[in-house]
């Protein structure tokens, strides 16, 4: 870890959206099009005070809607721009076309979406619903676990959308209630500083970009044979952002002193017989049930997803190889599948990692805790699985009984 | 594997003046716009109306693009003078124009 001055960053106790909006304003967005949605209205009051006080100075645009707000950006982007949007829950489905229609016409626009359950139950919290089911949007969608690295991920988001290498639009996720409001600690480095880390962009060729007088056509002439290749080429370049963002990740580390190892953290996994996989928020929470299980002598780790479209398939089934029980906990349902979202594309690996049951665990909808005792609820079903005891496939931990 | 490249780069951006905005709308035509250069008084109207835009200036009268042309109708249903018949395919001689 290099030396830090306070020119280097500012040391601030700030909300997870006050984060989102800090890392937007330091990477100087040319275009901002926001529309206000609980929990992530305080994004956008925070960016249009950078915008009042000079701070940010970028096109706001207040659009009056979800789905305005990703056209303008996809537009602005497509103009050349830098742009950035934030949304969540209903406003993601509103935006849902639009959506496709950055990442069809490869805009590399930069949003967080703060996570909550989705339209039809009213459940104004948190939950990962809206990130699993914009799944196949051809955007690649990063998970956030706290404070600091929401504002990380916004940083490194640019790195990766913009790349020439990828274009691809990226979505930071990060839980909406307990990270949204969340005050914590948060290291703000300086514009300066996050210039320096952006400026690789700025030596790469030039993306193609609509200018006044030169008509071009955009996603508007694909048919057949060229529709193949731009759905190979957008696959493709999925395939080539996971190996950028581990890339960006550690240049990131060796710059601002904070790694995080890129599509996945894994966390005292070495001598693992047992590993959850998780994402998010509740991650704080199952690390410090493995450091109290590590202490009782059993030895259980944790992977992290952070990113969660292109899916870490390589990453996982190398960590997961040769365990003896492996559990994947979903903050969300999958309808009409066996068990979680997540849980369901872990078991698509299970072939190749090899010997271990995996379980399913749903936890965490709608704001209800994931608490160190369904933590632990679920290790000990790991266990019994572990020693080849029969375990149900998929527990509803979230569920009372 | 590397697919046929009609995109230059990434994105599916294309030239206004070049092939990538070929779109073959002649092919399926059933009816054919056939145009009574007598009558016609040069009004535009048919060119102006055209939904493919492929009604061709020749001066003193306009013909379709039978390449684009998909044999809507407009043209002939907009023109003042009637100077435009909608005549089955399967009557035209086939070569173009
Ligand atoms: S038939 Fe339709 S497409 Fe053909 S020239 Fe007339 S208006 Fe244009
Ligand atoms: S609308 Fe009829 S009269 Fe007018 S230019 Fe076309 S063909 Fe000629």
């Amino acid at each position: 870890m290099q030396a830090r001055s306070e020119q280097d960053a500012r040391i601030m106790v700030i909300t997870g959206n006050a984060a989102a909006a800090y890392g937007a304003m330091l990477c100087r967005p040319d275009v901002v099009a926001t529309y206000p949605i609980t929990p992530q209205t305080e994004v956008i009051e925070k960016l249009f005070e950078f915008a009042a006080s000079g701070e940010l100075d970028a096109e706001m645009v207040p659009v009056e809607g979800e789905n305005s707000a990703m056209n303008v950006v996809t537009a602005a982007s497509m103009a050349g721009g830098r742009v950035f949007t934030a949304t969540s829950s209903w406003g993601l489905a509103f935006m849902y076309d639009a959506m496709l229609a950055a990442s069809g016409t490869r805009a590399p626009v930069v949003m967080v979406n703060v996570n909550r359950e989705t339209p039809g139950i009213i459940a104004v919290s948190s939950g990962q619903q809206d990130m699993i089911s914009t799944r196949d949007s051809g955007w690649i969608q990063l998970v956030a676990e706290d404070c600091q690295e929401i504002l990380d991920q916004v940083l490194m988001a640019y790195r990766l959308a913009e790349d020439h290498d990828i274009q691809v639009p990226v979505m930071v996720n990060y839980d909406g209630f307990y990270l949204s409001y969340l005050a914590g600690k948060v290291e703000v480095p300086s514009k300066k500083r996050v210039s320096d880390f952006l400026a690789v962009l700025n030596e790469q060729p030039k993306r193609q970009i609509l200018l006044p007088g030169q008509p071009l056509g955009c996603g508007t002439h694909g048919i057949l044979q060229g529709f193949v290749e731009l759905r190979y080429k957008h696959v493709q370049a999925m395939e080539r952002a996971k190996a950028a963002f581990d890339a960006i990740d550690q240049e990131f580390a060796s710059q601002f002193g904070r790694g995080y190892g890129g599509q996945i953290e894994e966390y005292r996994t070495g001598d693992a017989d047992i590993v959850l996989v998780a994402s998010g928020s509740m991650c704080g929470t199952i690390k410090t049930v493995v450091d109290r299980k590590r202490e009782q002598g059993l030895p259980v780790g944790l992977v992290r997803l952070r990113m969660y479209r292109p899916f870490p398939s390589e990453k996982l089934t190398q960590v997961l190889k040769d365990r003896k029980a492996v559990g994947v906990v979903d903050r969300s349902v999958g309808f009409g599948i066996q068990g979680g979202p997540i849980y369901s594309e872990v078991c698509s690996l299970s072939a190749k990692f090899g010997g271990a049951s995996v379980l399913s665990f749903i936890d965490g909808l709608a704001n209800t805790d994931v608490t160190s005792d369904h933590v632990e609820q679920m290790l000990d079903l790991l266990s019994a699985a572990a020693r080849g005891e029969p375990c149900p496939q998929v527990t509803w931990v979230c569920m009372e009984e | 594997m590397a697919p046929h490249t009609y995109f230059q780069g990434e994105g599916p951006w294309s030239d206004a003046d070049q092939l990538m905005l070929y779109l073959d709308t002649g092919s399926w035509r059933s009816l054919r716009p056939v145009v009574d250069a007598e009558a016609c008084i040069y009004c535009g109207l048919c060119a102006l109306f055209c939904p493919t835009q492929c009604m061709i200036n020749k001066g003193e009268y306009f013909l379709p693009n039978l390449e684009f042309c998909k044999g809507c109708g407009v043209c002939a249903k907009e023109c003042p003078r009637g100077a435009i018949i909608m005549k089955p395919e399967g009557e035209c001689d086939a070569s173009k124009e």
